[in-house]
């Protein structure tokens, strides 16, 4: 059932596939959030605030992901957000359907250093 | 922290662009980011990069969390679903669909095509300045030069008054001889139109003294059709030979359109006179009428008083011409009202009927989709229990409406191109303006509105009732529903409606079928079948004494009437069944009038050889006058029974006699009585009249009207030529006129009329049509809805015919409604119908009680059909369905 609802949700926008596995390691937020997305490899754009919050209010809004407790001690301004089981499983959908659409892109030859 | 605020202060007001939930919960972080994002770039151009992109950023989210906003509420885009959903559903009842389309497609392209016809002929554009400001000088009489002059000097609203005649030439020596229409015009003539010539100039001061200038201008079609356009024909001296101008110098070429504003003149030569003429001296009565140019400041109501006051002083002045009556009567009016007044309204009359058409298609189609509606009652209550507004299912239904009358106005359009290309082609030649018709701006603007205006019409009632869906009502009842209740009201009222309409324009029709089917039986007193007409007039100076002028017109009589298939010739001088006129003051034997009444003017016709034979005019008493009354034998005249009847209604007319211009001119003796001929069209009623004889008229040499009778068999196309050949046998220079038949001249006058009812008739049958569908409509939509009661009645015994007798009772209620409501506008509106009905007053009661009866039965068929079908329901089926 949690698998079938899962693919309801595919495909996903690409920041927000990001920002669920920038969620991977444990709660963030939007500053860590957005350096960790920038780090990782292949993304060339900037993330700005509006971009990424529309997509961590539509994730929440979804159930992917959820609000979870600051530590002591953290700004009060910076919401901390977590994964939630459903996210998880989503995330994990969206990567299959990637590698499935990868190795397609593959088997036609179109990235032949890849062999 | 102040600091970072100011930093970030536009950033933060923008934020009000975003959903209040998200700006509330994430704006401060989202400000926070932006500064700490900033802090950590040293470079100051970045730091602008990034504050440059997270506004365009913010925005862009902006924007597009407002379009998933919207299409969550269902907004604009949702626009986009309601035509979906509404092709859908139209394409789900395709008849329905098609016969909505067809119905607005019709109402809109024939009162976009009968609106094209009024535009091009009611405003068609005048080549000249201002031509709303030019009027017809008390244009209800015949006058002098003298008295054009006159209304110049005397009223102080008109700054420039030119005199009009018109008069028949012969164009030589360019080409074949052609007739032409001169215009004698005031030397201001031009001046007073606002127009400058093409090519040399209008005409001088003085060029109107007798004898002082020879002098033309030539029409622009004449220019382009007898000088092939050569711009060296200024200065040219062309040969005019009819009448008394001879030889004349052009001097200029006007633009097209000029000749267009009275009697298609060819050309334009001044009206001469002699400026030591009074009033009582000038004897220019041929000056048919006097334009004159509202002064600036002027009014049409200043100058509707002052001619009065001119009038009554001419009146004074001649008062053996006018009489105290016409002279109250007199007016001014626009070039464009005289132009238009045959024609203004039976158009406007006409475009009247036709929107009431369009009326009711609009009253049909809402009924339809009411109807169609009511049907997906279940359908649009689900949509409201699950949350559809009242807005939503509202426009739901006028994007259906939408569509249909988009798809009816591309239809209207394409209906008015075809019936104005068709109207063109069958429209009488001599209505004025027709020419221009065409789909063009304005015409394409009309067609615009009539399909927002219907659409609007046939949309909103369905749609407003639907939207007061009442959910919960429709899902607990059965298919029946509850709030088809009301529904129902609705389409009864749009029916009563349509009847009454259609019971309007049928009325029209019907009146104006009458008036013509009354107009068609008047004789016109004489025989044009089988009779053709021409003018093979000689120029003037051909043949300057009346003996050789008589001598042509008998040789070319005696060789026509030599053809073969010829069974006899004639000639008058005016053509029968125009509007053309030539009247005398005339003093029959023993007739008075009192010294301050004008001298009666008579009608007159000159004629020759066997004109009455011809024509088949009944000769009453005595003898026509003909070829043997010559100069030299005793002066005769033949008189008709309106002559008789006015004048000597007592006595024996025949060899009574009668003197013209004055009493102590040499007299005529009556020789004969013939029978009366509507010489005007068949509308007006026979004036006295008189013929004289072309070999003693009161003047020499009067062109002739040939008139030649053909047995049987040949087109009088097929004589043409051997007629043309015939004349140039006799005299290679005259030129011959087309071959009229006499019949098209005399049917001339009724062509209008006739042109008017055709359209009517048409329009009532459409209008009867429409309304037919709407009765059926909504009898097949009460009894369908009934169905089931009605099983149950045919399961507990009713007869069929019972259950058919009630619901056709119930459908006929609103036609019964709309009869009376229509009959009632009807009366009220028919009068404005009077001016062009003839011998049928607009209460005619056979018309009313005619078209009464027919719609009622046309109601009753329309109810009774689906009435039937649905009383002759398998109860057993209807019941299980339940």
């Amino acid at each position: 059932m949690p698998r079938r609802a899962a693919q309801d949700h595919l495909p996903l926008h690409p920041l927000a596939f990001r920002i669920l596995l920038a969620l991977m390691d444990g709660p963030s937020y939007g500053t860590r959030i957005v350096d960790e997305v920038e780090r990782a490899e292949g993304t060339v754009r900037t993330i700005y605030p509006a971009n990424l919050f529309r997509r961590i209010r539509d994730l929440l809004s979804d159930g992917l992901i959820e609000e979870a407790e600051s530590p002591s001690g953290a700004d009060p301004r910076r919401s901390y957000v977590r994964l939630t089981r459903m996210g998880r499983a989503v995330a994990r959908a969206e990567a299959l359907r990637l590698r499935a659409l990868v190795r397609d892109a593959e088997r036609h030859d179109l990235l032949p250093e890849a062999r | 922290m102040k600091h970072g605020s100011d930093r970030a202060r536009v950033y933060r007001a923008c934020l009000r662009l975003l959903p209040p939930d998200m700006r509330r919960r994430f704006g401060p972080e989202m400000v926070a980011m932006l500064l700490e994002r900033l802090d950590a770039e040293p470079s100051r151009g970045r730091r602008a990069l990034i504050r440059i992109g997270a506004f365009a950023d913010l925005l862009r989210q902006a924007a597009g969390l407002r379009r998933e906003a919207r299409d969550a509420r269902g907004g604009a885009t949702a626009f986009v679903g309601d035509v979906r959903q509404a092709v859908a559903a139209l394409r789900s009842s395709p008849f329905l669909t098609a016969a909505s389309v067809a119905t607005l497609g019709l109402g809109i392209g024939a009162s976009t095509a009968v609106f094209s016809v009024a535009d091009a002929v009611l405003r068609s554009p005048l080549p000249v300045h201002e031509p709303d400001r030019l009027v017809f000088v008390w244009p209800e009489q015949n006058g002098n030069r003298t008295m054009a002059e006159l209304a110049e000097a005397e009223m102080r609203s008109l700054e420039l008054v030119s005199g009009l005649s018109s008069w028949t030439l012969t164009l030589t020596g360019s080409g074949e001889p052609r007739e032409l229409t001169g215009l004698q015009v005031s030397p201001n003539y031009f001046r007073l139109l606002g127009v400058t010539p093409l090519l040399g100039r209008s005409f001088l001061e003085n060029e109107d003294l007798p004898g002082a200038a020879d002098v033309v201008v030539l029409s622009h079609g004449l220019w382009i059709d007898a000088f092939g356009g050569d711009p060296e024909v200024v200065g040219r001296v062309i040969d005019l030979s009819g009448g008394e101008y001879e030889r004349r110098r052009v001097v200029g070429v006007m633009p097209a359109g000029v000749e267009r504003l009275w009697r298609d003149a060819d050309v334009w030569v001044p009206l001469e006179g002699d400026p030591a003429l009074d009033l009582q001296s000038d004897p220019s009565w041929y000056v048919n009428a006097r334009l004159g140019r509202l002064a600036p400041d002027a009014t049409l109501e200043q100058a509707s008083e002052e001619v009065r006051v001119h009038a009554r002083g001419v009146q004074r002045t001649l008062p053996r011409i006018f009489s105290v009556e016409e002279a109250e009567r007199a007016t001014v009016r626009t070039l464009r009202d005289v132009l238009t007044q045959d024609v203004r309204t039976p158009i406007l009359v006409t475009l009247g009927a036709v929107l009431l058409v369009l009326f009711i298609g609009c009253f049909n189609v809402a009924n339809l989709m009411l109807a169609q509606s009511d049907r997906r009652h279940r359908d649009l209550a689900v949509r409201a229990a699950l949350g559809a507004g009242r807005r939503r299912l509202t426009r739901g239904l006028l994007a259906e409406s939408g569509a249909v009358g988009i798809l009816g106005g591309v239809v209207g359009v394409a209906t008015a191109w075809g019936l104005v290309a068709t109207l063109r082609r069958f429209a009488p030649p001599d209505f004025p303006g027709l020419q221009d018709v065409g789909v063009d701006a304005p015409v394409l603007a009309f067609a615009l509105v009539a399909t927002l205006g219907a659409t609007l019409m046939a949309g909103l009632i369905p749609a407003l009732r639907a939207g007061r869906v009442e959910a919960l009502s429709i899902l607990a009842g059965s298919s029946r529903g509850t709030a088809g209740k009301g529904a129902g009201r609705m389409t009864s009222t749009l029916v009563a409606a349509q009847v009454g309409l259609a019971v309007v324009v049928a009325v029209g029709s019907g009146l104006t079928l009458r008036s013509l089917t009354r107009l068609l039986a008047v004789d016109p007193g004489l025989d044009g079948d089988g009779v053709i007409a021409f003018t093979a007039n000689p120029r003037d100076g051909d043949y300057p004494d009346g003996e050789a002028y008589q001598g042509y017109f008998g040789e070319v009589t005696e060789r026509i009437a030599a053809l073969p298939n010829v069974e006899s010739v004639g000639g008058i001088h005016l053509l029968p069944g125009t509007v053309d006129n030539w009247s005398f003051p005339t003093h029959p034997e023993g007739f008075t009038v009192a010294d301050d009444e004008p001298t009666p003017s008579v009608n007159f016709r000159v004629v020759r050889d066997d004109y009455f034979e011809t024509v088949r005019l009944p000769i009453l008493l005595g003898r026509g006058v003909a070829n043997r009354d010559r100069p030299d034998t005793e002066r005769v005249v033949a008189v008709n029974e309106a002559f008789v009847r006015t004048f000597w209604p007592d006595v024996d007319p025949l060899g009574r006699t009668l003197s013209i211009f004055s009493a102590s001119d040499p007299s005529y003796r009556v020789v004969g009585v013939v029978a009366d001929v509507r010489q005007h069209g068949r509308k007006v009623e026979p004036r006295p009249e008189m013929y004289f004889a072309h070999g003693q008229p009161p003047w020499d040499n009067v062109g002739m009207w040939m008139m030649v009778r053909l047995r049987s068999g040949p087109e009088p196309a097929s004589v043409a030529p051997a007629i043309r050949d015939v004349v140039w046998s006799v005299n290679a220079d005259v030129p011959v006129s087309e071959m009229l038949r006499l019949d098209d001249a005399l049917g001339r006058s009724t062509r209008g009329a006739r042109f008017l009812t055709l359209l009517f008739t048409a329009f009532g049958g459409l209008a009867l049509a429409l309304c037919a569908v709407g009765v059926f409509g909504v009898t097949a939509y009460v009894t369908g809805r009934r169905v089931g009661e009605f099983g149950v009645r045919v399961a507990l015994g009713s007869s069929r015919i019972e259950i058919v007798r009630t619901s056709v009772a119930r459908a006929f209620a609103p036609v019964a409604v709309g009869l009376a409501l229509g009959l009632a506008a009807a009366r009220l509106g028919s009068d404005t119908l009077s001016s062009v009905l003839y011998e049928i007053d607009a209460t005619d009661p056979v018309t009313y009680v005619g078209v009464g009866a027919l719609l009622a039965l046309v109601g009753l068929m329309a109810a009774v059909v689906p009435a039937w079908r649905a009383a002759n329901v398998d109860p057993v089926r209807v019941l299980g369905s339940e």
